[in-house]
C-alpha cells in the first residue's frame, strides 16, 4: 500500500520509492531511506499536502500526488 | 603598516543548520536569518571580527544551504560552483561543514560528500544546535576516528559563536584547497549553473548512478553516528502538537488567515499613535524654524523644501520598524513553512509551486530579496512567473502612501460589528496585490509559462520560540535604512523639488492684487516643476490628478516613499495657512484655485492607491529582475504590464466612484 492509504498518525515502515526521479532524489537528498519509520502527521484541506513526520525528529510536507509514490508495508 | 594575510573559510551545510547565524555572529555581519529552508540564496563575504588586530585576517564566506552537491535550483548551485571554483580565483583555506544536531544524519551525509571532495585536512565538522550539550568529547572523537575529519559541536544560540571563533583562531592556515575528485553531477543539475562547470572539474553520472552514491552516503553517515545519541525529542514533540492544529484540515486555513490579517491589522492600528507623536514633534519643528528664521529663500528651503519632503516620509518610520518587527517574530517561529503548506493547493491552482509562498512573503519587506528567493525553485517556468508577479506583492515602501492616503481621506467606521474601515481598507490593498499577483502567475502559466509543476517537497523546521532581541535587533536595521535612505536620496530630491517649483519667479505683474494663497498657487504654476507637471497633466487628468499629484508619480518611479517626500514639499511650498503643519492636514485643505472645491475626495485617493498597488515603481527592482533574469526583455514587459493595470485601475475606481 502507499503512504497517502494510511491513517493519521500510523506509524509504517517504507518498503519502496516509486520511479518519478524527481521526487525519489529530493526524498534521499532529505535522508529518507528504505525501511525508515514513516507517519503521517496531517492533511492539508482541499486535497492540499500532508505532512508527514520521518524517524522521530525530522518534519516535511509533500502534495497527495507524491505521497502516493511511496510504498509502505502494509 | 604590515601586510595583512588572508585566510578564507567557506560555510557549508544543510539549510537551517545555522550557517547565516554564525555568520552574522563572527563577522557582525546582517544577512538574513530565519527558521524556514532556504533563506540565503548568494554568497556573502565578511571578515571575522575577533582578530581584526592580529597578522592573519581571516574571511568568512556564507553560502545558500545543500542537502548534497547536486543542485536541483538555482541557489544550490551558488554554492557547488563555489566548491568548483576553488581551484582559481576563488580560493579557500578551510571548509567548515555545519552539521545540525535535529537532523544529524542527514546533514552528515553531506558532510561525508564534501570530504570526499575537498579532503580531511582541511576540513571541519560543526555541529550545531546542541543547545543542551548533550554530545561529549567522546562522541566528537567517534566520529573523527571514523571520518578522518576534526569535529566541533556547540550551540549557535547558547554559546554565541565562541567555540567555533576560538577554534578557527588557532588552526594554521599553510595551504590552500585543492580539489581531490571531479564531482559527480547529473546533466539535470548542469543547467541550474550561471556559466556550465568546466568539465575537468565534474563527471557527468546517470540518475541512477547518483541517486545511489547519495544513498551510500546516508548509510555510511548512519554507520558513523551509530553511537551518538540523538537529541532530547521535546522539541519535536511540541512541534507535533502544534501542528495539529497549524495543519489541520478544518483550523489550518483558518489561522492562516487570522495570523496575516492581524498582522495587517496591528501594522495600521498599533503604530498609529507613535506615527501621530512623530508628526507632531516634525511639524512643531517646522514651526519653530519658521519662528526663529528670518522670511525667505531659505527659510523655505529648510522648512518647505526639507522639512516638509524629508519629515513627510519621517512619520512612517514606526510602521517601517514595526512591520519588520511583526515579520521577523513570524520568520523566526517556523510558521512560515507551514503557511506554504497551507497554501499549496491555492497556488497550485494558479500555476504556482507552495515554495513559491516563500518569496512573495519576503517581498512583503521589499521585492528584491522576494526575486531573488526563488532561485529556490527549481522549475525555471515557475520561477520566472513567480519572479514576474513578485513585484505586485505589497512592499514595505508602499507602506507610507497607504498609512498616508487612508489614514487621511477613508471614513473612520466601524463595518460588520468588529472591523475598523480604516485598518480594512489597508488590509484589502495588501489582498489585492496578492490577488493580483496570483491571477497574473495563472496568465503567465496558461501563456507563456505552460508546464508542469516541479515537486513540494519541503522540510518543516521544529517550531522555535522567536527572541524579541531579535526581531527589535531586525527592526532598528531596517530602520536605519530608512534613515539612511532619508537623510541621502530623499534630502537630494526634496532639496531638486524645492529649486524647481521655486524657480524660475512668477511674473510680479500676474501677483498684483492676489490674495497670498492665490500667489503661492500661481508661483508653483510658474515654477520649472509646474511647467513640466501640466504638460504631464492631460495623460492623469482621466484618473482624476492634478499636475502635482503627476509629480510625486513621476519621482516616484525611483522610489514609491519618493512620492510622500514630492507631496509633502508641494503642499508645504503651496501651503499659507499657518494652522495646518502636517501633510495629512494639507492635503485635506488643497483647494482647486480655479473651482475652490478640495482636490482631494475619496476617488482621487483610491485612484492614487490603486495605481501604487500595481505599478512598478522602483528602479532598485528593475536592477536586480536584470540581474536574474540575465536581459532587460522580461523587466520591460514587466514594467509595461504593471503601468498598464494601475493605470487601468485608477481609472475603473476614479470613474466608479466621482
Ligand atoms: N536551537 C538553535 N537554533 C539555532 C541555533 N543556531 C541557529 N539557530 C536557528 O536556526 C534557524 C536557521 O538559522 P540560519 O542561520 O538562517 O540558517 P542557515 O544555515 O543560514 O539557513 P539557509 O540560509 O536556509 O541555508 C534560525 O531560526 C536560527 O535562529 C542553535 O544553536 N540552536
Ligand atoms: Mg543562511
Amino acid at each position: 500500500m502507499n503512504l497517502l492509504e494510511l491513517k493519521v498518525g500510523e506509524p509504517r515502515l517504507i518498503k519502496d520509492f516509486s520511479q518519478n526521479q524527481s521526487v525519489y532524489f529530493k526524498l534521499l537528498s532529505l535522508g529518507i531511506l528504505p525501511g525508515d519509520e514513516i507517519e503521517i502527521m496531517g492533511k492539508a484541506p482541499f486535497g492540499g499536502p500532508i505532512s508527514i513526520k520521518h524517524g522521530s525528529q525530522t518534519f516535511l510536507a509533500l502534495r497527495r500526488s507524491e505521497a502516493k509514490q511511496i510504498e509502505v508495508e502494509s | 603598516m604590515l601586510k595583512q594575510v588572508e585566510a578564507t573559510i567557506l560555510l557549508i551545510g544543510f539549510p537551517n543548520a545555522g550557517k547565516s547565524t554564525f555568520f552574522n555572529i563572527l563577522t557582525g555581519g546582517t544577512r538574513k536569518v530565519s527558521n524556514y529552508s532556504g533563506v540565503t540564496v548568494d554568497v556573502g563575504h565578511g571578515d571575522i571580527e575577533s582578530n581584526k588586530n592580529e597578522g592573519l585576517q581571516l574571511k568568512l564566506i556564507d553560502l545558500p544551504g545543500v542537502y548534497n552537491l547536486i543542485p536541483t535550483s538555482y541557489d544550490e548551485a551558488v554554492t557547488v560552483q563555489s566548491l568548483l571554483d576553488l581551484n582559481d580565483y576563488h580560493q579557500a583555506d578551510k571548509v567548515v561543514v555545519l552539521l545540525d544536531y535535529q537532523r544529524l544524519e542527514a546533514s552528515l551525509s553531506l558532510g561525508l560528500a564534501v570530504r570526499d571532495v575537498v579532503g580531511d585536512e582541511n576540513l571541519v565538522f560543526v555541529i550545531n544546535k546542541d543547545d543542551e550539550s548533550e554530545i561529549n568529547a567522546e562522541m566528537r572523537e567517534e566520529i573523527k576516528q571514523r571520518t578522518g575529519v576534526q569535529t566541533l559541536s556547540t550551540s549557535a544560540l547558547q554559546n554565541n559563536g565562541k567555540v567555533l571563533d576560538d577554534f578557527l583562531r588557532t588552526l594554521s592556515y599553510a595551504n590552500k584547497i585543492d580539489l581531490k575528485n571531479k564531482l559527480p553531477m547529473t546533466e539535470e543539475s548542469v543547467k541550474y549553473f550561471r556559466k556550465t562547470p568546466e568539465l575537468d572539474r565534474i563527471s557527468l553520472k546517470s540518475d541512477t548512478e547518483i541517486s545511489s552514491t547519495i544513498n551510500w552516503y546516508h548509510d555510511k553517515s548512519r554507520d558513523v553516528l551509530e553511537k551518538v545519541i540523538a537529541p532530547k525529542n521535546t522539541k519535536a514533540k511540541i512541534t507535533e502538537k502544534i501542528d495539529r492544529f497549524v495543519l489541520n484540515p478544518f483550523f489550518g486555513g483558518a489561522i492562516f488567515l487570522s495570523i496575516f490579517y492581524m498582522i495587517f491589522h496591528a501594522l495600521y492600528t498599533w503604530a498609529g499613535p507613535v506615527m501621530e507623536l512623530v508628526e507632531t514633534a516634525i511639524g512643531g519643528v517646522g514651526e519653530l524654524l519658521t519662528g526663529i528664521m528670518p522670511e525667505g529663500l531659505l527659510q523655505s528651503l529648510i522648512v518647505d523644501g526639507v522639512i516638509g519632503g524629508v519629515g513627510g516620509v519621517l512619520v512612517f518610520l514606526p510602521q517601517i520598524m514595526f512591520l519588520f518587527f511583526l515579520l521577523s517574530l513570524l520568520e523566526q517561529s517556523g510558521y512560515i513553512a507551514r503557511a506554504a503548506v497551507v497554501t499549496d493547493k491555492l497556488m497550485g491552482y494558479f500555476g504556482l509551486n507552495g515554495k513559491a509562498f516563500l518569496p512573495y512573503m519576503s517581498g512583503f519587506a521589499c521585492a528584491i530579496p522576494g526575486i531573488m528567493a526563488a532561485r529556490t525553485l527549481s522549475n525555471p517556468r515557475e520561477r520566472v512567473a513567480t519572479i514576474m508577479t513578485i513585484p505586485l506583492i505589497t512592499c514595505s515602501a508602499r507602506l507610507p502612501v497607504y498609512i498616508l492616503l487612508i489614514g487621511t481621506f477613508v471614513p473612520k467606521q466601524t463595518v460588520l460589528g468588529i472591523f475598523d474601515s480604516q485598518a480594512l481598507s489597508f488590509f484589502f490593498l495588501y489582498f489585492l496585490g496578492s490577488a493580483a499577483a496570483l491571477v497574473i502567475a495563472k496568465v503567465l502559466r496558461l501563456s507563456f509559462f505552460k508546464g508542469e509543476s516541479g515537486n513540494f517537497i519541503i522540510d518543516l523546521p521544529l517550531y522555535q520560540r522567536p527572541s524579541l532581541k531579535a526581531a527589535f535587533m531586525q527592526a532598528w536595521r531596517k530602520g536605519k535604512a530608512f534613515l539612511k535612505k532619508a537623510g541621502t536620496i530623499i534630502l537630494a530630491l526634496s532639496i531638486v523639488i524645492w529649486v524647481l517649483s521655486t524657480f524660475p519667479k512668477a511674473n510680479p505683474d500676474l501677483l498684483v492684487g492676489k490674495t497670498e494663497a492665490q500667489v503661492a498657487s500661481i508661483s508653483l504654476e510658474q515654477s520649472m516643476l509646474g511647467t513640466m507637471g501640466r504638460t504631464v497633466e492631460p495623460v492623469i487628468k482621466p484618473i482624476g490628478m492634478d499636475w502635482k499629484m503627476g509629480v510625486g508619480l513621476l519621482v516616484s518611479f525611483g522610489a514609491r516613499e519618493l512620492f510622500v517626500s514630492a507631496m509633502g514639499t508641494l503642499y508645504a511650498l503651496g501651503d499659507v495657512d499657518e494652522e495646518s503643519e502636517s501633510l495629512r492636514q494639507r492635503l485635506i485643505n488643497e483647494k482647486d484655485p480655479v473651482t475652490g472645491k478640495p482636490v482631494y475626495s475619496l476617488a482621487v485617493a483610491w485612484s492614487l492607491l490603486i495605481f501604487f498597488v500595481f505599478a512598478l515603481q522602483c528602479t532598485g527592482t528593475m536592477g536586480v529582475l536584470r540581474k536574474e533574469l540575465g536581459s532587460w526583455k522580461v523587466p520591460l514587459i514587466m514594467f509595461t504590464y504593471m503601468g498598464t493595470l494601475g493605470y487601468l485601475g485608477s481609472w475603473i475606481v476614479y470613474t466608479y466612484l466621482s
